[in-house]
């Protein structure tokens, strides 16, 4: 009843034609661009990654921050490749199962991390996604990940392909909408602030944690899956830290706890890293001489350029890039009504945090207790 | 094959090993327990010293040994630059702000280290790389044997540093309360500098030695940090002594796990015992309760 309710306010809404309006031009995007590799190295990974991205958002929603989502986005891609390999399931049936077995895996992952906080937790899932890397590599009799194996496909690669990834992206990222703004996502965010004071509202902190876990390997996996079929050939790859850094990356620098961000985040990395490949022969003859010591330059100086736009944006933008774009939708929006703008009403900070505030500012770092 | 001298040898390799992560985790002690800053880029520390030893080794033609020190001094400035310019500006700020600075400084350093050095593994030419010392069935490199020393005698200097001098009391002091030291009159500032400067140092000492024992490359810094993560957490934080324990039994649990699993199971076995440490007490070892 509240879900009927809270979609037909929906509909109502400013947002719900925003929204709309997002997803009639992403559909028509890649007829208007047109070119296959755009499409199925460009477009398609932005999608793809925006799910897995938005997972990630999801838990670090419930102040949960993982390091080892490659693990999940492996067990979606390995488990989904596989059935669908081996007794001829219809690959979309497959995908289902990969990601239902994700989230099993992630419930009991999650159970071992309930109690565990910060960088604890951080550390503990980087260990369980090298842990389930070697599993997949030991069991190479079932899971043939050492060599890899092509994957089966759902859809024709190209244009239907991204309009069935398309399609899952919209009601995943939906789904991962309407669960933020349900009460258990208001469970999640009392959870972020203050897990203690959670506790004694009367949240049980041990359940919606592991919700929040379950529900977000679920999507992982789901991305998982999708991933597998659009790089086409599986392989313990991955497994790699660099798919667990990935979506927490997007989120940071889309910004963090927000639906659009992370989607925001999937464009600018997966631009960075296959858009601009097409830079790395400019960047080779420019400032190729510079660094006599590898080959090419290009991929180097594209990372380093992650690496350094994350910190920025942290340091500076700590709500991500599309805070930004917020900014400048009420600044249009002013100025088209022609008022000035409502003050924000901001909560009037109590006298002890105006005086954590104003001693941070006096000494500069000195962390309050 | 199993053998006796096999499972020695293996053990041999463990201690070292087990040294250099003593080095790297006593570092990230130090910065953890002074700043309460988790630095996940403290392995890429490692490899720039690494990287710094090898070129005053070879292109300047230095000892081996006497490069550790240019490394500990190059390392620890950069490590004053990076506390400057980026830990320094969220340090207060939210707790997952830290980490997030660290993995993007994983991806600065890392590919800066490759546009400078390149991509091909190397390793540091030590005056004694050939010689070993007969024991028995094995031999020891006498490379391990000086590695050995030298981590003994700088974890020696540290903990009398800590004990004896003025900054080492003032560090200490931050550790265990940072608002009441200063206002005890302790610079923060500087100490958060100086501790930054010390962890870093530690791993560029760590990283000469990784150089001389064992091939690098660019990505040689992640496992390793890592694995200094779960040693603070099986030593406990903020105990020297604690890591010492916690370095060598890591390293030696390691090595003995590829030895009877084969060798992709190393760092897995390594963290299902960080794990299960984890699951039965969720501070570590010796954690405290809140942080």
């Amino acid at each position: 009843m509240a879900m009927k309710n809270r979609l037909a306010k929906l509909y109502h809404s400013r947002k719900f034609y925003f929204v709309l309006a997002a997803l009639v031009i992403v559909a028509l995007l890649p007829l208007v661009i047109g070119r296959d590799y755009i499409i199925s190295e460009v477009l398609t990974p932005i999608i793809i990654f925006a799910i897995y991205a938005s997972s990630w958002n999801l838990l670090a929603y419930s102040g949960q921050g993982s390091l080892g989502h490659a693990a999940f986005l492996g067990i979606g891609g390995f488990v989904s490749a596989l059935i669908a390999r081996s007794s001829g399931f219809p690959p979309l049936a497959a995908l289902l199962v990969g990601s239902l077995f994700s989230a099993l895996i992630g419930f009991f992952i999650g159970l071992t991390c309930v109690r565990l906080k910060a960088w604890f937790l951080a550390m503990v899932t980087f260990g369980f996604s090298v842990i389930i890397g070697t599993l997949f590599s030991q069991f190479d009799a079932v899971t043939q990940a050492v060599q890899g194996f092509p994957t089966p496909l759902i859809a024709p690669r190209g244009l239907p392909f991204f309009y069935m990834s398309f399609a899952i992206a919209a009601v995943s990222i939906l789904s991962i909408y309407l669960v933020m703004k349900s009460k258990m996502g208001l469970a999640f965010k009392a959870i972020r602030e203050n897990e203690l004071e959670a506790k004694m509202i009367g949240i049980n902190t041990a359940k919606y944690r592991l919700l929040a876990f379950v529900l977000s390997t679920f999507f992982a996996g789901l991305a998982g899956g999708l991933y597998a079929q659009s790089i086409r050939y599986i392989q313990l790859e991955i497994f790699s830290p660099y798919h667990s850094f990935q979506p927490l990356m997007m989120s940071v620098i889309g910004g963090l706890s927000t639906i659009e961000g992370p989607i925001m985040g999937s464009a600018i990395i997966v631009l960075i890293d296959s858009y601009l490949y097409g830079v790395d022969p400019f960047l080779q003859t420019s400032l190729g001489p510079l660094f006599p010591a590898v080959s090419n330059v290009g991929p180097y100086l594209r990372y380093l350029g992650i690496g350094l736009f994350l910190i920025v944006v942290v340091i500076f933008a700590p709500r991500g890039v599309t805070s930004f774009f917020h900014r400048l939708y009420n600044f249009i929006r002013t100025r088209l009504k022609g008022t000035t703008p409502e003050p924000r009403k901001e909560p009037k900070p109590s006298l002890t945090t105006r005086m954590r505030s104003f001693i941070r500012r006096q000494f500069r770092g000195a962390k309050p207790k | 094959m199993f053998t006796l001298s096999g499972l020695a040898e293996t053990l041999l390799w463990g201690v070292a090993t087990g040294c250099i992560y003593i080095l790297l985790a006593t570092g990230l002690n130090i910065i953890f327990g002074v700043m309460k800053l988790v630095n996940f880029a403290h392995g890429e520390l490692l490899v720039i010293g690494a990287f710094i030893a090898y070129t005053s080794s070879t292109v300047a033609g230095m000892n081996a040994y006497v490069s550790i020190l240019v490394a500990i001094v190059a390392v620890a400035l950069i490590g004053i630059a990076v506390e400057r310019l980026t830990f320094r500006k969220v340090l207060g700020t939210e707790k997952l702000n830290e980490i997030f600075v660290s993995l993007g400084l994983i991806y600065v350093l890392q590919n800066a280290a490759v546009l400078v050095w390149g991509e091909k593994s190397k390793q540091i030419v030590s005056p004694v790389q050939s010689l070993s010392l007969p024991l028995g069935d094995i031999s020891v490199r006498y490379d391990l044997i000086s590695a050995v020393i030298i981590v003994a005698a700088i974890l020696i200097f540290l903990m009398l540093f800590m004990k004896k001098t003025k900054m080492g009391l003032a560090m200490r002091a931050t550790s265990q309360k940072s608002d009441a030291s200063m206002l005890m009159g302790i610079n923060i500032e500087r100490v958060y500098i100086f501790t930054f400067a010390l962890g870093a140092a530690l791993a560029g000492a760590a990283g000469a030695l990784f150089g001389i024992l064992f091939p690098f490359n660019y990505l040689s810094g992640g496992l390793p940090t890592i694995k200094a993560f779960a040693i603070i957490i099986l030593g406990g934080l903020g105990s020297i002594r604690g890591a010492v324990v916690g370095g060598l039994l890591y390293g030696i649990a390691e090595e003995t796990a590829g030895f009877f699993l084969g060798g992709i199971w190393k760092d897995a076995i390594a963290f299902a015992l960080l794990i299960a440490v984890l699951i039965v007490r969720p501070t570590g070892i010796f954690g405290e309760k809140g942080e």
